[in-house]
């Protein structure tokens, strides 16, 4: 899934680091999962919004991915404020999952 | 960490909340193990005799009560999309059964029916009060409701009522409140337990959570409450055909009805499990799907306890009844669903803050897999052997069952303090 944003460049070093939160259960990464909608750089109040979901609303580790998911933002860009904006609209479903990360789930 | 709109994760409960009851109920089924092969004669006897009722009351509040309690403290904001009211209550409420179920357990074994029994009941019901009134105000206060919550909370108020009506049974003995003596209302007692506590609880947050497990994006909501008004609506009749002293094959009304609603509920579960994304099914999800499937299995026997009420085998059949429910069922989803819950909160507790950091353990790897794996083992051939030494009445077979029924909860019990005790590594 395409993930929207309006900073190509530092989007792909963010993108980087969001490899490295793994949703506890599945144990698949947040971006191979097609968690993360969108990610929005705003130079002027110098903060990041990562706009992302869950696979359920009722996810009991969805406190822990999201905390993950701004240390990992907050490692990659320490002068940066990190908000994680959570949202069930569009719901997840399975084609938001890349290749690789069907490929996981399904071997 | 910084949450920008409306929503938020669900805020789990305390690991401090639910770790003494998934301490307390790996102890009880060591208990009840040991008890039982201690006790396998009273597997040959009258259902109604001191070891059988010592045996039932460890296994239904010691083991399968409060792991359900320590298990709903964390999952009942799941279910709500809210945070519990109180960690204050879930602690009382936690003192109140640690204390109150060995008394009753005791007073049942030694059969003495007076002050120590009367204390057991007395702080059990304060124990589940406290739980109510917990689960209650978290829902009042939440924002969201839906049918696994309303499962829960209804089965949480006829926990309260059995709970009662036990309170009520075991000063029957001694004061005389009741018009029949304590035995007549067994079956009533049991079956609010068994159908409205333990079978409502199950579904609610098995519904839930399967699917869940599963990466299923499976939902029927429409279905669930069907299963839902069934379940009540058989139990309620149950209570009726009971009070009114109607004729037995009247009781064919609620077991149709209840069992019409294990059947839905079945089918929503094996559609779960069709539609999932996540291909590979771990031994704990499978654990737990075989525990649906087990829920049949106490019906088919309460079927012929019916057909077979004026024959002498109906008595060793409620035995097997019992034990297919406590041993069976109930126990087959706990064995499941505790490595599918309880490394997840000591694995928030231990490395959520620092998941993002470095490699951290799987919270699967905070177990041992293979020691689960032998358990299952030694669980479903203990529970065939039992099953069948209650059906032949012979306390060799009796033994050998219980011996290996004994080996699963030191397993199991391996397991839950392996994960409890856990470090960061």
């Amino acid at each position: 899934m395409d993930i929207k944003t309006n900073n190509d460049i530092k989007s792909n070093f963010a993108i980087t680091s969001l490899y490295n939160v793994i949703d506890p259960e599945i144990g698949l990464n947040i971006i191979d999962l097609g968690l993360v909608y969108e990610i929005d750089f705003n130079e002027e109040r110098k903060d990041i919004v990562v706009t992302m979901t869950l696979t359920t609303q009722f996810c009991p580790m969805g406190e822990s991915i999201v905390e993950s998911t701004t240390q990992a933002m907050q490692q990659s860009f320490p002068e940066d404020k990190i908000l994680v904006n959570l949202i069930f609209e569009p719901p997840w479903n399975q084609s938001m999952i890349s290749e690789a990360g069907n490929t996981f789930l399904t071997s | 960490m910084f949450i920008a709109g409306n929503n938020s994760p669900i805020k789990n409960t305390s690991y401090k909340v639910v770790f003494p009851f998934y301490s307390y109920a790996a102890l009880s089924f060591l208990v009840a193990t040991i008890l039982i092969l201690n006790n396998t004669s009273a597997f040959t006897q009258h259902y109604f005799n001191p070891h059988t009722l010592a045996i039932t009351h460890t296994m239904a509040l010691g083991w399968g009560t409060m792991i359900i309690l320590g298990a709903s403290h964390q999952l009942f904001p799941v279910l709500i999309e809210g945070k519990l009211y109180s960690n204050f209550l879930a602690y009382l409420s936690f003192i109140f059964a640690a204390t109150g179920i060995p008394l009753l357990v005791f007073a049942f074994y030694t059969f003495n029916m007076g002050l120590v029994a009367q204390a057991g009941a007395t702080l059990i019901n304060l124990a589940v009060i406290s739980y109510l009134v917990n689960l209650w105000l978290s829902m009042s206060n939440s924002k969201k409701q839906n049918i696994h919550a309303v499962f829960a909370l209804t089965a949480v108020l006829w926990l309260f009522t059995t709970t009662l009506l036990g309170f009520l049974l075991v000063w029957n003995y001694t004061s005389n409140l009741l018009s029949e003596d304590s035995v007549h209302y067994l079956s009533l007692h049991a079956h609010l337990g068994i159908i409205g506590w333990f079978l409502l609880m199950i579904m609610g947050v098995g519904s839930r959570l399967i699917p869940m497990f599963l990466i299923s994006k499976y939902e029927n909501v429409k279905r669930l409450w069907w299963v839902y008004s069934l379940i009540n609506a058989g139990l309620l009749s149950f209570i009726f055909i009971f009070i009114s002293s109607l004729k037995s094959l009247l009781y064919f009304i609620p077991i149709a009805l209840i069992g019409l609603g294990v059947i839905l509920f079945g089918k929503h579960i094996y559609q779960s499990y069709a539609k999932r994304i996540r291909k590979k099914v771990d031994e704990q999800v499978k654990t737990s799907m075989l525990s649906v499937a087990l829920t049949v299995v106490p019906i088919i026997v309460l079927i012929a306890i019916i057909l077979l009420f004026t024959t002498g085998n109906s008595v060793k059949l409620v035995l097997l009844y019992g034990f297919t429910i406590f041993f069976g069922w109930i126990t087959t989803i706990i064995l499941g669903m505790t490595f599918k819950t309880l490394p997840f909160i000591i694995w928030n507790k231990v490395y959520s803050s620092i998941a993002s950091l470095g490699k951290t353990p799987n919270p699967k790897e905070l177990f041992n897999n293979t020691i689960f794996i032998a358990s299952a083992i030694t669980y479903i051939i203990g529970f065939i052997i039992f099953g069948l030494g209650i059906i032949q009445t012979n306390i060799l077979i009796l033994n050998i069952g219980a011996i290996f029924l004994l080996i699963t909860a030191v397993l199991y019990n391996f397991n839950v303090f392996k994960i409890l005790l856990h470090k960061k590594k």
